[in-house]
């Protein structure tokens, strides 16, 4: 235990408990925010893509193209930087941050949601013609239920991402569990306590997330739906 | 018209200072996409023989850089590893990040080669046996091979998103085009929007034809169900 508490001080960190417990509470409930919303834009962006209007889909290409190949931290201050600019300082930092890491998720949500559509058999769709639903109906409540269930499990995996993303708003000073590693360092000027307990607290969230995707991926459906993906 | 010609000349005007960011960009993103590749493809090869320590042993190794952020990782690295007080890890700005992306890197590769040999028939290490090869010809001559093949694909979207990731280096000092962009905007604050445009432009520039090539290769190799992004 000497030893140990050569490296790690453990008294240090139980001062901070609270600042670190905090932070756990704040990523989870900002990553929470952003998932709610990329998945319900990621749909509109995915029956964008799906169009055969050319405009429409190509919008969305470009879109999706553009989010992928730059980085979110370009993202972020772009957005941070430019949103006053356009709307004037109406927006606090995490509004700002939820809005460009919305913006960074979407395209990913959608590619996964339309893999989803893709995956569901035509026969769902004619069946649903057959029985006199029109597009509309046809997607809202035959397909698309279908489609998000069969993505769970990326979309878990999508999360787990997210949730890691958040760590870069502690750049635009938004508080959050690597703004409380952050926090520690400045005020205690130990590195080791510091950023080891940050990491240990993503690895726990981590670890969080890949219990709740086997429960997912057991009781979701049973076996034969494990056997068809 | 006038406001086009003067963003004009800034351009010019900015461009030997991006153009030096983007080639250190580029510089640590192949030096760590080389290592990591390497890294990462001989622990998905011992990762493959069934040896239960070993698999275990990477297995953590995978879970703890896959559950961390990059950021977190970077950090742990630059700040935490020279308080051990060993010599050999006390990195300068440029290892550390040279060393942290190789192994963020090799987290990605792992997985991917692993899947990719998993998903060569097992039929052809078996004919490979049967003709008298030893284990490490028929991994040598003909499972290796044709896992290669299939690892393209996840494998450039993976240098995609490593690419991305040199974007966070700007935050331990790394002068690459983030940090050049915004030590351009130190000395003309007034083209913070124009500036962060251009740096935008030139990581699509860079990413755009990886991620192409990625949906390209997809397409003429098949996919092995492992997909990085």
């Amino acid at each position: 235990m000497e030893f140990l508490s050569n490296y790690f001080n453990f008294r240090i960190v139980g001062q901070y408990t609270d600042v670190f417990i905090e932070g756990v509470l704040t990523t989870l409930v900002l990553a929470g925010i952003c998932l709610v919303l990329s998945i319900f834009f990621g749909i509109f962006v995915a029956l964008m893509r799906m169009s055969s209007n050319p405009f429409v889909w190509r919008t969305a290409a470009a879109y999706i193209q553009i989010i992928r190949s730059t980085p979110l931290l370009i993202q972020i201050y772009l957005i941070y930087y430019g949103l006053p600019f356009l709307i004037g300082n109406f927006f606090g930092e995490e509004a700002t941050a939820i809005i460009a890491l919305t913006i960074h998720s979407t395209p990913y949500m959608a590619e996964i949601i339309r893999a989803g559509i893709a995956s569901i058999d035509r026969g769902q769709s004619e069946g649903a013609m057959s029985v006199g639903m029109n597009k509309m109906q046809n997607m809202f409540y035959i397909v698309l239920p279908q489609a998000l269930a069969n993505v769970v499990p990326p979309m878990l995996g999508q999360t787990a991402v997210l949730i890691k993303d958040t760590s870069l708003f502690s750049i635009i000073a938004v508080f959050e569990l690597m703004g409380a590693g952050l926090r520690m360092y400045s005020e205690t000027v130990i590195a080791t306590e510091s950023y080891v307990t940050t990491a240990v607290c993503y690895l726990l969230i981590y670890m969080m997330m890949l219990v709740f995707s086997n429960i997912v991926q057991k009781q979701l459906g049973g076996g034969a739906w494990q056997t068809a993906h | 018209m006038d406001s086009i010609i003067e963003k004009y000349q800034l351009f010019i005007d900015l461009l030997p200072l991006l153009m030096t960011g983007l080639w250190m960009t580029f510089k640590v993103s192949m030096f760590a996409i080389i290592i990591g590749s390497l890294l990462g493809f001989f622990l998905g090869i011992l990762r493959t023989l069934n040896n239960k320590i070993i698999t275990n042993i990477i297995g953590l190794y995978l879970h703890i850089f896959r559950g961390t952020p990059y950021l977190v990782q970077l950090y742990l690295i630059y700040f935490v590893l020279p308080s051990f007080d060993v010599e050999f890890l006390k990195f300068d700005s440029f290892t550390a990040a040279i060393v942290s992306l190789s192994l963020y890197t090799s987290s990605y590769v792992t997985e991917i080669v692993t899947a990719a040999i998993n998903a060569v028939p097992k039929g052809q290490s078996e004919g490979a046996r049967s003709v008298g090869m030893s284990k490490i010809q028929s991994l040598y001559h003909i499972v290796v091979p044709q896992a290669l093949k299939l690892s393209i694909p996840p494998m450039s979207g993976v240098y995609v998103i490593i690419i991305k990731s040199t974007a966070l280096l700007s935050v331990i000092g790394i002068s690459e085009l983030t940090r050049q962009g915004e030590n351009a905007i130190l000395r003309l604050p007034g083209n913070l929007m124009f500036i962060y445009f251009v740096i935008a432009l030139m990581y699509f520039i860079y990413c755009y034809p990886v991620l192409r090539f990625s949906a390209w290769a997809e397409k003429r190799y098949g996919s092995i169900g492992v997909d990085p992004e």
